[in-house]
């Protein structure tokens, strides 16, 4: 690994730049900008435990975030539940739907296995979308007013700043533990080969749908704590493609398969993003879209192993051109 | 260990692929200690057969066990715990990842630990000299195939399935590479062969069976099966150019 700049020293000046940068940038929009960082790269880092680092790269993952959306908002709505407390009971779904769906998705490898995610869920946005009992096309409404802080309601985004923060740093902490471990290399093994890994006894299966119930719990959080904070649900906000999309953009961006690949994707994608929402306003939806196949295409065409690979090519060479010019 | 020494213990196998049997009852017992070889001319069945014996291929008929234990429709991991390695034909090393990663993800299996695994991971990088810390896809071939059988070693198998690993070698590659599998061979564990260079086979084993459509045409000594007639026409007469080391029955045929 590269020492440029020591890996320690770049983890402590990164998170304390994400601790103060709420209150030295406090504007709204800031803000904004910052929780919605803090939410894609939590959803982000959780596909990148099956997609990343196992190489199984779903396109179904709004599943399993829209499970911990519409879990908090449908047991508020019907039992008057706080939010926060049905968050273990979107887990254990997320787990149960993550056995059902890798059991059959497993038997495939590559574009089949992601076809196969895509299609269970547009399945699952679309069923929900009919279905009354969720609020059908309509979505659930999350508590307007809090009843206590236990609902999470808070005017300020600095609450929920602060929260995600700290699931994300969980998250990692989770994700690096495995790294090390002899999960993560089976992990990486099965991404570079099954066929090696199962010749030195990697149980390949068992390995992947682990992978995928970790990863599945952790983005059903990821939807949990966006419901928290928005107090609303849709099909589309909850199971749409989109949201998909942008954890496999974010983590392919930063890097797939790294620990801090998924934020440094998220770190560059959602102010891009933002700033061309506001730019274009509202009219320009669609150009998120166009921002995606952007960056689709060029991380394929230049960088199919995203920053983290180019700062690893790049960084040896900058270390050198260093060198030099001091000793000039 | 059952069956007098006997480790491993493969009859009557057969493989159908639709109607064309790539396998036809084909036999091999092997002792505790043996070094074996398996050859035949491209087509001959070698390759399913040693498939099937690493539980990549299920068989479409036949028995066999290892160890005592019915490995017939065992997937390719239970072979692995049960003590078979293996080696691939095209190296499919982890690339992405560096030399001594690649061996430990073969430690972990009799070693859970991270620091037991690497243990386990350098000892056997000393027996086959690689640089640890180098990245896998900076390797070449010779080095793939090395890394191969290291990562294969680190599971601790007593039976080690080399699927020719000495192809493509250079000549004083191919002699540090006979060198390592004898003295992998001498550290106690039993190896097959699969190998089309004769060199290596007359060289290193002591029994080899000779495949030919399916069939196994013959088997016994590396001496006494190149001087089969059958063996003559159907492999050596024609893909190989070396005459065999006693040329007397060269002229036959039939």
């Amino acid at each position: 690994m590269t020492k440029i700049l020591s890996p320690r020293l770049v983890i402590v000046v990164l998170a304390a730049a994400l601790l103060v940068y709420p209150l030295v940038l406090s504007g709204a929009f800031y803000r904004d900008i910052g929780v919605t960082f803090l939410l894609a790269a939590i959803s982000a880092s959780a596909w990148n435990i099956v997609g990343g680092y196992a190489g199984q790269v779903s396109v179904g993952h709004s599943m399993f975030f829209g499970l911990g959306a519409y879990t908090p908002l449908l047991f508020y709505t019907q039992w008057g539940w706080p939010p926060m407390a049905a968050i273990p009971v979107a887990i254990a779904l997320a787990i149960g739907l993550s056995i059902v769906i890798g059991m059959p998705t497993f038997r495939l490898t590559g574009h089949y296995f992601s076809m196969a995610t895509i299609a269970v869920a547009e399945l699952i946005r679309i069923f929900t979308g009919t279905w009354d009992f969720v609020g059908a096309a309509i979505g659930l409404q999350g508590p307007a007013i809090a009843r206590g802080w236990w609902d999470l309601t808070f005017r300020s985004e600095l609450p929920y700043y602060y929260l995600f923060l700290v699931v994300l740093a969980f998250l990692l902490a989770v994700t690096s533990f495995i790294e090390r471990r002899r999960f993560g290399f089976y992990l990486r093994a099965i991404k570079s080969s099954e066929r090696a890994a199962r010749s030195l006894g990697v149980p390949v299966r068992r390995t992947k749908m682990q992978a995928l119930a970790l990863s599945a719990a952790f983005t059903s959080v990821a939807g949990s704590l966006y419901v928290i904070k928005t107090g609303f649900i849709d099909p589309d906000s909850g199971f749409g493609i989109l949201i998909s999309v942008q954890m496999v953009i974010i983590a392919a961006l930063g890097g797939a398969g790294t620990l801090f690949g998924p934020l440094v994707g998220a770190l560059i994608l959602i102010p891009l993003q933002s700033a061309t929402n506001t730019w274009f306003g509202g009219g320009g939806s669609g150009l998120t879209y166009i921002l995606y196949g952007g960056i689709i295409v060029l991380i394929a065409r230049f960088e199919p192993g995203g920053l983290f690979d180019l700062w690893n090519r790049v960084a040896p060479g900058l270390r050198g051109a260093l060198r030099k010019r001091r000793h000039a | 260990m059952p069956d007098g020494g006997k480790l491993l213990d493969a009859t009557n196998v057969s493989k159908k692929f639709g109607e064309f049997r790539a396998v036809a009852g084909a036999d091999l017992a092997v002792n505790a200690g043996d070094i074996i070889g398996l050859i035949g001319p491209n087509g001959a069945g070698t390759s399913t057969f040693f498939n099937c014996l690493a539980g990549e291929t299920v068989p479409s008929g036949g028995r066999i066990v290892f160890d005592g234990k019915d490995l017939t429709r065992a997937s390719p991991e239970a072979h692995a715990r049960a003590g078979i390695g293996r080696t691939f034909q095209v190296p499919t090393t982890f690339a992405d990842m560096s030399v001594i990663h690649n061996v430990m993800v073969g430690a972990f299996l009799r070693h859970p630990h991270r620091n037991d695994a690497r243990d386990k991971a350098r000892a056997v990088l000393e027996l086959t000299g690689l640089r640890p810390d180098q990245p896998a896809r900076s390797l070449g071939t010779p080095g793939r195939k090395r890394l191969e059988i290291a990562r294969a070693l680190a599971t601790e198998p007593r039976l080690l399935l080399l699927d020719e690993s000495l192809a493509g070698l250079t000549p004083s590659e191919l002699q540090e590479a006979i060198a390592l599998v004898r003295q992998i061979h001498q550290s106690g564990v039993t190896i097959v062969i699969v190998e089309h260079i004769m060199e290596v086979i007359m060289t290193l084993t002591r029994h080899v069976l000779v495949f030919n459509q399916g069939h196994v045409i013959a088997s016994g000594t590396p001496d006494s099966v190149v001087r089969e007639p059958a063996v003559i026409e159907a492999y050596l007469g024609r893909s190989h150019r070396r005459p065999p080391p006693d040329p007397s029955p060269a002229n036959g045929g039939g």
